[in-house]
């Protein structure tokens, strides 16, 4: 059952990293206000599915409504704050601005939630979502747990089948050339703010599905549970996976939090320091980070561009493409050496390799075409 | 003579006390190649600036095809088919050259993130469309190899063609080049000048800011010379050697260092 909960919560840090990538990967924004949207996602699941407060606990709302419907209304809710956050923050500040700004904001909700208790009761925070629906589907607890664990990947896999689709389209494309060059996206007619702030929305929504899963998933919710710091944590994963890579970003989560906190727990720690464990933790967390960094800044899996294929390539080789090959093939050595000597700043040290390999593959390619060429004299 | 295009009237731009444009008045008739040339700090960036929405003028007033465009914003003057160049070429870096000039064909309906997600293979189809085009603008550009390749490894000259590439899928009726032959070599200099007669041929206007004049006499058909935030001259390039004020001000100073 302990892996059970530990997949489950990397499943839902998931979706959470789906959503900021679309918001820091492609739109380039830092985003320090995003641990909030899940926050206040899962507070918002909590008041709207667990009924009246019970003096002395005080919340608002205390509807008693199915938890898919209150996770529903908990997304538009967050999304709304993000409107607002979004109108003010993605304006005009960019950079170390934004990220300060969003900062502000998340800290300011913080305050407010921890210590305005008519909103979530305060330090003490909403609990008693336990496990909803589990009589009406007739499963032991045990058998709920591993219920929602499948319906978290379920959850998970169609977030990542709507980001994927999102991240070929035409609006990936333009988000990301926001990200590169704001003015000459401009210039090309894209509205950098309207850009940005759909992308900050979408990516809040996430958010807030994240939260609402979290409600279900520690049935109770408090400042403890969340503090903006967190959030780091996805960014490193994120870093790791493969910034702006929905299926490295995936991939990152599940290494940082299976690789690094849940493996960590198993290191024997000294009886006098107990919390040498988490200390580690924290340590071989940022290691990696400067590790990645160092050696491979764009992540395990890169950024994928879509790569234009000539229709007339597809099919079955054309005869006599081992000459071609052999034919192109001195060429295709002598390219890379010479691209590498252009780009040799030894700072990403994997680079000669990849260029070796699409210079091989752009070889191919032109025997193919070659080779083709033959054939028709 | 053709109609006017661009319509440029008494602009007025200034930083604290600094005059950087000036009363600023003259128009880009349809089709026609117009050079912008002047001494350096002349005030010809700012004018490309307020003109396609990066600045806001103090006063005066710009119309394009007949509408009023001071206070729009730089995307929805772009919208209206008017596309600008920088001074270094500013490509998307880490997008493919074929996005970079996919991105320029400029098929904004598509982009609406809904339809992203609802309309794939709608989408698909319009972009195959579009792919055929480029391809064949890349072609042209000796670019279609590199087309998988991210634009930040292409060499100068080759960003400058991809600079062009952009354009020329954008289908703009005016173009502003600003400083197109900046660190570029006599080759593709020419080819570059190929490309804006290209443009003017099929019916667009462009400006070029260009401190290279055996560049402006051999592609423009007529040049403004601006001095110290004033237009000072308009007309054919083979009048501005007999002007007093224009060979004191620009000409003069380029005799003096040559």
């Amino acid at each position: 059952m302990y892996w059970v909960s530990v997949f489950t919560e990397a499943g839902n840090f998931a979706i959470l990293a789906l959503g900021l990538d679309v918001v820091w990967g492609w739109g380039g924004d830092f985003d320090l206000m995003f641990y909030g949207y899940l926050a206040l996602g899962s507070y918002m699941t909590f008041v709207l599915s667990i009924g009246k407060p019970t003096p002395p606990v005080e919340y608002i709302i205390g509807w008693h409504l199915p938890v898919l419907i209150a996770i529903l209304l908990a997304i538009v809710v967050v999304v709304c704050l993000a409107a607002v956050i979004g109108a003010i923050a993605l304006r005009n500040l960019r950079g170390i601005y934004f990220a300060v700004t969003t900062l502000g904001a998340v800290s300011a909700l913080y305050l407010l939630v921890e210590n305005y208790t008519p909103l979530f009761d305060g330090y003490n925070g909403v609990y008693g979502l336990i496990n909803p629906g589990q009589s009406a589907l007739n499963l032991t607890y045990n058998g709920y747990r591993i219920f929602f664990l499948v319906a978290v990947f379920v959850l998970l896999f169609l977030s990542y089948l709507l980001v994927q689709r999102l991240s070929r389209s035409p609006f990936g494309r333009m988000l990301r050339s926001v990200r590169e060059d704001e003015r000459a996206a401009a210039a090309y007619g894209r509205p950098i703010f309207f850009t940005k702030y759909r992308a900050y929305l979408f990516g809040a929504a996430l958010a807030g599905l994240t939260g609402g899963l979290f409600a279900i998933f520690i049935s109770a919710f408090n400042p403890s549970a969340w503090t903006p710091q967190e959030l780091l944590v996805i960014y490193a994963a994120i870093l790791v996976g493969g910034r702006g890579n929905p299926r490295g970003v995936i991939l990152g989560v599940f290494v940082v939090y299976i690789g690094f906190i849940e493996l960590t727990r198993y290191l024997p720690s000294p009886a006098s320091r107990p919390d040498f464990g988490p200390a580690l933790r924290q340590v071989l967390i940022g290691l990696a980070i400067i590790l990645m960094l160092r050696f491979r800044p764009e992540g395990i899996l890169r950024e994928r561009p879509g790569l234009d294929t000539r229709p007339e390539s597809a099919g079955r080789p054309p005869r006599g493409w081992v000459e071609a090959l052999t034919g192109t093939a001195r060429g295709a050595a002598a390219a890379p050496a010479s691209q590498r000597a252009a780009g040799s700043s030894g700072l990403r040290s994997d680079e000669g390799a990849t260029r070796e390999g699409d210079a091989s593959k752009a070889a191919r390619r032109r025997a193919g075409q070659t080779g083709r060429a033959g054939d028709r004299e | 003579m053709s109609a006017t295009l661009l319509e440029i009237e008494n602009l007025t731009k200034s930083f604290g006390g600094v005059h950087a444009v000036r009363n600023c008045t003259f128009s880009i008739p349809e089709g026609q190649v117009v050079g912008l040339i002047g001494p350096n700090g002349a005030g010809k960036s700012t004018v490309v600036d307020l003109v396609s929405g990066f600045g806001r003028p103090d006063s005066g007033s710009v119309r394009f095809a007949g509408e009023p465009i001071v206070g729009k914003r730089p995307d929805v003057i772009s919208r209206l088919g008017l596309i600008r160049t920088f001074q270094t070429p500013r490509e998307w870096r880490h997008l493919t050259v074929m996005d970079n000039v996919l991105l320029a064909r400029r098929r904004f309906a598509n982009e609406s993130l809904w339809r992203s997600l609802t309309r794939a293979r709608r989408i698909r189809r319009d972009e195959e469309k579009d792919r055929a085009v480029v391809r064949a603008i890349l072609e042209r550009f000796q670019l279609a190899e590199l087309r998988n390749e991210l634009a930040d490894r292409l060499s100068g000259g080759q960003k400058r063609l991809l600079e062009f590439a952009r354009i020329a899928a954008a289908e703009a009726r005016l173009i502003i080049l600003d400083e197109p032959m900046g660190g570029v070599n006599p080759v593709l200099g020419a080819r570059i000048g190929e490309a804006v007669g290209h443009f003017a041929g099929e019916g667009r206007s462009v400006i070029v800011v260009e401190h290279n004049l055996p560049f402006i006499e051999s592609t423009c058909h007529q040049v403004v010379v601006m001095d110290l935030g004033e237009v000072i001259a308009q007309g054919p390039f083979s009048g501005l050697r007999d002007n007093p004020r224009v060979v004191d001000a620009y000409l003069g100073m380029d005799q003096s260092h040559g």
